[in-house]
């Protein structure tokens, strides 16, 4: 994660971004702190990324790139270990106002070992808030900021099966607004940003969906954050809350506002360090 | 049809995108083939498939192609031309690209470039342009026939980097799409006449250049006087015909025979035989068709109208040729290089009773220019209208009142 210390809406890239609208800046970093707070709480272990003031949109760390940890950090690893070293292919983003945090994240993975394998230059994709596991294939999104041709070159680098689907609703622009593993039979799902072939693509692929209707996916829901049977979320429609419930998850509402005036909910405001992708 | 090949890459299969990529295919109202597929093995093998789209137009196929992209489907073969120089004056490179008469672009660093003379069975010249001029194209294109290819001339070789573009089917085709169905004496020719005379107006209207191609027929059948009306009448720029066309025209002027028979009783004159020897012997006397006419000694008819008007002519010789007049051309590859410089903005052709100059003509006119083919004979307008003019018409029926009610029509 990475505190929100420059965080502020600078610039417009997506339709959830309006400069006139000031972001509180205290109100953002207790969102923020309370976020962290719930995920340790949750039993995950937090490190963080050093803010910097020429990229406001650093707070988004699922965008930084796509992870895959090395065989030790399977998920499961006792809390207190932090992440060893494993793969990043960080990401290319498609707007030039968050393309200067590509080396900054790179820089950081580097520093702690890990091997970084680099898109080629022409290919956009924005990490691991465009692209999720689950069923042993990454679900890619593909349209408003991550190319469909990025698809078989990250299935080469990561050693992974990837299916691309396409956003198709520009205010759900990244896939893990759409998406949110839940466990190996499990994923909330916002067909809204899909169109037919995606919605058959996510029907064939995740044996019990949970389907958000449109308000729920407006609100986030899928841009939730997974640790062991805890879904800590942006916010928690009572129906929703009530499935999750059912089939034991225990379910943390953990606001974002200040960062949804970003465009960004919680599961934006991290990235997973100890994803299992399978066998290399 | 234009035609643009793509490939797909990736869990194609699972993800739906080569479905949906199909799907978007059709929904254009493009057609596809999948030239190669190959299924991914294992969990990280990526699928492959090779599309080959097929479209009504470069533009629809271009937007398609674009639209494609977005799904992961790139372009095969964009590539720029390949040159290879001319090692002999008049001999192309082996495997040079050759041409047909539709409009063609070929794409040379990185960008389309207009062929600039569209013309069948040549080959095509590219040579950088001299300008600076940053808007300009870098380079242009022309299509050159193989005998008028220099040493060192850059020839385009193999299909790479050739589009050509299919005749623009939204270009005013009605008075066609009532005559295309095939060639038949049985259609109503006034109704015909008509329509030529409509067509030759609207090209008239566009600026565009009436060129007439015509065979001796016209002659014999008494239509050269008609022919002189439409050249008084500025509805014709440019006349292409052979040693016999001009020779009984002006055989009917000075004798009033063509071929030695009457134009006006039709009956065979005495001697009449060598009436045609007589007036090509003093043409040639004179020097050219133009000096007989300044002279006095041709007061009237087709190619005395052509020199009155300054309307250009192009006499190609042939084998079989009395004489020749002076202005005819004996030798033929000169003749059809004459001809190539006076068919720029030619928007219609009338192939009049020829076979061989029609022939001949239509070798050269780019794809574009209306064509009407007018012969007594189905089998010589079937030829002339299969040729692959592709906006060619066929009309069967005496060409002498086609002529004269052509003329009347546009009120000569």
């Amino acid at each position: 994660m990475c505190p929100p210390l420059h965080f502020g809406v600078l610039y417009e890239i997506n339709p959830w971004m309006h400069r006139e609208v000031a972001v509180d800046i205290e109100g953002a970093a207790a969102q923020w702190e309370a976020l962290a707070a719930n995920l340790r709480g949750a039993g995950a272990v937090v490190e963080t990324i050093e803010p910097q003031p020429h990229v406001p949109d650093l707070v988004f760390t699922a965008n930084a790139g796509l992870v895959r940890a090395a065989p030790a950090t399977a998920p499961g690893t006792a809390a207190g270990a932090g992440a060893g070293a494993g793969q990043f292919v960080p990401s290319h983003f498609r707007y030039p106002q968050r393309q200067p945090e590509t080396e900054v994240f790179t820089a950081w993975f580097a520093a702690r070992g890990w091997r970084v394998d680099h898109l080629p230059v022409e290919v956009d994709h924005e990490g691991a808030g465009d692209a999720l596991p689950f069923g042993g294939t990454l679900l890619s999104g593909y349209r408003p900021r991550s190319d469909a041709s990025a698809g078989p070159v990250l299935s080469r680098l990561l050693g992974t099966a990837v299916r691309s689907v396409e956003l198709v609703d520009e205010r759900l622009y990244h896939v893990d607004l759409t998406f949110c593993p839940l466990d190996d039979r499990r994923a909330i799902c916002a067909p809204l940003g899909w169109d037919r072939y995606g919605r058959r693509v996510v029907e064939e692929l995740v044996p019990e969906p949970l389907w958000l209707e449109d308000d729920e996916a407006m609100a986030f829901c899928a841009n939730s954050v997974v640790v062991g049977t805890n879904v800590v979320m942006p916010s928690v429609p009572t129906r929703v809350g009530r499935r999750l419930e059912g089939w034991g998850f225990d379910v943390v509402e953990s606001p974002v506002g200040e960062f949804l005036k970003a465009g960004g909910g919680c599961r934006c405001l991290t990235l997973a360090l100890d994803v299992d992708l399978g066998p290399a | 049809m234009p035609t643009e090949t793509v490939k797909l890459e990736g869990h194609i299969v699972d993800s739906l995108i080569l479905a949906k990529v199909l799907d978007l295919i059709l929904d254009a109202g493009a057609d596809y083939r999948i030239d190669d597929f190959e299924l991914g093995r294992t969990n990280v093998d990526p699928s492959r498939a090779t599309i080959e789209i097929r479209g009504d137009d470069h533009r629809a196929l271009d937007t398609l192609v674009e639209l494609l992209q977005v799904h992961g489907a790139n372009r095969v073969g964009d590539a720029d031309v390949t040159l290879v120089a001319a090692d002999r004056a008049g001999v192309l490179p082996v495997g040079f690209y050759s041409t047909t008469n539709l409009a063609t672009e070929v794409r040379v660093g990185g960008r389309w470039v207009v062929v600039e003379n569209p013309e069948m069975d040549c080959g095509i010249v590219v040579r950088a342009s001299g300008t600076a001029d940053a808007g300009a194209p870098a380079a242009t294109a022309r299509t050159v026939p193989m005998h008028r290819v220099a040493l060192g001339d850059r020839v385009v070789v193999g299909p790479a980097g050739v589009r050509v573009h299919a005749p623009d089917k939204r270009r005013d085709t009605r008075a066609f799409e009532f005559m295309t169905s095939d060639v038949s004496s049985e259609k109503p020719k006034t109704l015909l006449v008509h329509q030529v005379a409509s067509r030759l107006r609207a090209a008239r209207e566009r600026g565009g250049r009436v060129l007439a191609v015509c065979g001796p027929a016209v002659v014999h059948t008494g239509a050269a006087p008609d022919v002189a009306r439409l050249v008084r009448g500025g509805w014709i720029d440019v006349l292409f015909a052979g040693n016999g066309f001009a020779t009984h025209d002006m055989e009917s002027n000075i004798l009033g025979t063509s071929l030695g028979v009457s134009i006006l009783e039709g009956s065979r004159s005495e001697g009449g035989h060598s009436n045609h020897l007589r007036v090509i012997n003093e043409v040639r006397r004179h020097g050219s068709i133009s000096a007989a006419v300044d002279a006095g000694f041709v007061t009237g008819g087709a190619m005395y109208e052509c020199v009155r008007a300054g309307v250009p002519f192009v006499l190609g010789g042939s084998i079989r040729d009395d004489g020749p007049l002076p202005d005819t051309m004996t030798d033929v590859v000169a003749a059809a290089d004459a001809m190539r410089d006076l068919i720029g903005g030619v928007a219609v052709a009338l192939m009049l009773a020829s076979t061989l100059h029609a022939v001949a003509t239509g070798n050269i006119l780019p794809g574009g220019v209306e064509t009407f083919c007018v012969d007594i004979n189905q089998a010589v307008v079937t030829k002339l209208a299969d040729r692959g003019s592709h906006q060619a018409l066929g009309i069967v029926t005496d060409v002498g009142p086609f002529l004269r009610e052509l003329a009347d029509r546009l009120a000569c």
